[in-house]
């Protein structure tokens, strides 16, 4: 078990930067979730970690020890395929043994720690077939059992849930997460589905275009993202974000947002824009839940009106797509009220509300 | 069960059981015929028709120098006096073990050095796909020319000895144990290349990410090696270890042109055994005999090792 310094680390693949200027500071024991969309250099961030990767600039720290030396089979980090990378022509406790086996440990140990292990993965019953006998949910668990079996120092997970049916994957889950606390390890998961990072990490590094978004727990992200990348990317469903062109009428702040609409800007999210007074064209960030129906709740909330455009059954509750001039707010119509082609007022709450600039995608005020 | 559920048509069960023809025209069948035919043709006469001449004539007494047509030769009828005294034939006995000392000695050593050779081959070094060609060149070398270049190679006074310093008396061609240590080393290489070849595609095939896999558990390279990727290249190793050893009884114009089995019989191997025979004494009936018998076996050995293949589901 061991704390990594990832400080300032670039990759390269000839004139593709894949993954630029990345520093991320991981404790001993965190489970930590790289997140982002395909192709950011999630995975390279892994593979660098691992040493399957050269690092082209910048350091790799594993408890403040440089590994890019060491040899991969020296460095005893423990990862699990995307695949699996289950060794198909070995049995199942073959596969479980090997790194024990390498390691030229007394056999009798090995057995033990074999059948404590299988145990622990519920495939026992498997112990003795071939490995490409397993079905995918016990290759799965075979993989993570056959990683953790050489305690390794840290745990990485490619997309280790990505090829499971939908109900296994839920289990799977809750699993992993069971695992990591009995085992105690610092583990980087790798997932392009915000819903595993947000119920499995303790912290989410959010990556894009090969840059570090944004690097904290799921709630900070989540109710405060540092950027329009962040506060796009999760959430479900995603935030809205409207952008316009900032106005100043009088002493009334506007968002003259396209189609002419307005939003006439009060309170916290007004201070918020004007925080920076360069920025001309902004981007007003709310997420569905913040956008309410009936009574206003808060003097300073924003007032808005528009039509019902479409209607959708999320469960118990039904999303809503409220046509203003030409932009689209998606809210939670929490009281079934609405009707398709009604026109409605709504309110959007305002210290909930967010500002960006649209320029920089930065975020605007707080923070 | 199948039986009683009605089959679309065209479902693959059903035209398995009218034949994979059912679908086409009578026409389309008979079309089908006169366009094979031809090769059918051909084929019969170089194979099919040999085959039974040789037959015919291996239990007879038949030579082409009695001036009997080969049709008439059961004047000549001799039961399976040929297969019985192939048996007793010291010289047959000496040209199979010289055969078979070339396959175990030349076999393997190409197969440990077309299995070094891959491995290095496994990474990607500068040059890589250049000396991958090199490397291919031996086998694309016509044999005859192969022995020719060895032929030169070892004379007396040729380049081996001049840069091993050793005089130009001392004979590689013509001494008795040397000359098969010339032809041995001329066969590794020139067939090394395709045991690496072979040898190669098979290591490719083993998933890159379960040597990975392998290396992050803490293997070494040598374990990995002999746990993962030797495991997963079996059948791949058997086939270009069968492949070898039956071309071995073939093998003819590298020791044609170097010794011509000399000196005396020391290099004489089944194949130029059966040429002298042929065309030097032209004991026919003898050597069709003996070919089959070499043929007989050589399939078994085949089979086997093709048996052991398809049992492994790899």
């Amino acid at each position: 078990m061991s704390s990594i310094q990832i400080n300032n680390v670039t990759k390269r693949f000839g004139d593709f930067t894949a993954v630029e200027d990345l520093s991320l500071d991981i404790q001993e024991g965190e489970f930590v979730a790289l997140l982002g969309p395909s192709g950011c250099g999630k995975t390279t961030t892994m593979n660098m970690i691992a040493g399957l990767e050269d690092i082209s600039e910048g350091s790799i720290l594993f408890d403040g020890q440089d590994l890019s030396s060491t040899r991969i089979q020296d460095r005893n980090i423990g990862f699990v395929f995307q695949n699996y990378a289950i060794f198909t022509h070995l049995s199942v406790y073959k596969n479980l043994s090997y790194g024990l086996e390498v390691k030229k440990i007394d056999k009798s140990a090995i057995d033990s720690r074999v059948r404590a292990m299988a145990d622990r993965m519920s495939i026992t019953h498997r112990l003795d077939q071939k490995a490409s006998s397993l079905s995918v949910n016990e290759m799965q668990k075979l993989a993570i059992g056959r990683s953790a079996i050489v305690e390794p120092r840290i745990f990485l997970l490619d997309e280790p849930l990505s090829n499971l049916d939908a109900s296994f994957r839920a289990y799977m889950r809750t699993e992993l997460k069971v695992l990591q606390h009995e085992l105690g390890q610092t583990m980087i998961y790798v997932t392009h589905d915000q819903i595993e990072a947000m119920s499995l990490a303790d912290k989410i590094a959010i990556i894009d275009e090969g840059k570090l978004m944004q690097y904290g727990s799921p709630l900070d992200i989540y109710n405060s993202p540092n950027n329009r990348f962040v506060a796009h990317f999760i959430g479900s469903p995603r935030m809205n974000l409207i952008d316009g062109e900032l106005r100043q009428e009088a002493d009334q702040l506007k968002l003259i947002i396209s189609g002419g609409a307005e939003i006439a800007l009060q309170g916290q999210i007004k201070s918020d824009f004007t925080s920076d007074g360069r920025v001309h064209s902004g981007s007003f960030g709310i997420r569905p839940q913040d956008i309410y129906f009936g009574d206003k709740r808060s003097s300073s909330d924003i007032e808005m009106k528009g039509t019902v455009d479409v209607l959708e059954r999320v469960g118990p509750k039904r999303i809503a797509h409220l046509q203003v001039s030409e932009t689209s707010f998606i809210a939670f119509d929490d009281q079934d009220q609405l009707k398709l082609g009604d026109e409605v007022p709504f309110y959007l709450a305002s210290d909930k509300s967010m500002a960006f600039d649209v320029a920089s995608g930065r975020r605007l005020g707080v923070i | 069960m199948t039986d009683t559920i009605k089959q679309p048509e065209n479902s693959p069960a059903n035209l398995k059981k009218q034949g994979y023809w059912a679908g086409v025209a009578r026409d389309g069948q008979k079309m089908g015929f006169w366009f094979i035919l031809p090769t059918l043709l051909l084929l019969l006469f170089i194979v099919v028709f040999p085959l039974f001449m040789q037959l015919y004539l291996s239990v007879t007494w038949w030579t082409p120098l009695e001036g009997i047509p080969w049709y008439r030769a059961w004047e000549v009828f001799s039961w399976g006096d040929n297969y019985v005294y192939q048996f007793t034939d010291e010289r047959v006995r000496g040209a199979i073990w010289r055969t078979i000392l070339i396959m175990i000695v030349a076999v393997p050593a190409q197969f440990f050095l077309g299995l070094s050779l891959a491995y290095l081959f496994m990474d990607n070094f500068p040059g890589r796909k250049f000396f991958y060609s090199l490397m291919l060149t031996p086998m694309m070398i016509v044999p005859a020319v192969v022995g020719l270049m060895f032929y030169l190679l070892f004379q007396g006074t040729g380049p081996v000895n001049a840069h091993l310093g050793l005089p130009s008396t001392f004979s590689w061609l013509t001494d008795v144990n040397r000359a098969m240590i010339s032809i041995i080393i001329a066969d590794v290489w020139q067939w090394t290349p395709l045991m690496f070849l072979i040898l190669l595609a098979g290591m490719l095939g083993v998933p890159t990410d379960q040597l990975l896999a392998a290396r992050l558990l803490g293997g070494s390279n040598w374990q990995n090696f002999l746990k993962i990727i030797l495991p997963r290249m079996k059948a791949v190793i058997m086939i270009a270890l069968v492949l070898r050893a039956v071309e071995c009884f073939k093998i003819f114009d590298l020791i044609y042109i170097m010794t011509k089995g000399g000196p005396g019989v020391q290099t004489e191997t089944i194949s130029v055994f059966l040429y002298k025979m042929t065309f030097g004494e032209f004991e026919w009936s003898y050597v069709a005999a003996l070919g089959l018998t070499i043929l007989f076996v050589l399939s078994v050995i085949a089979a086997k090792g093709l048996a052991y293949i398809a049992k492994k589901d790899v």
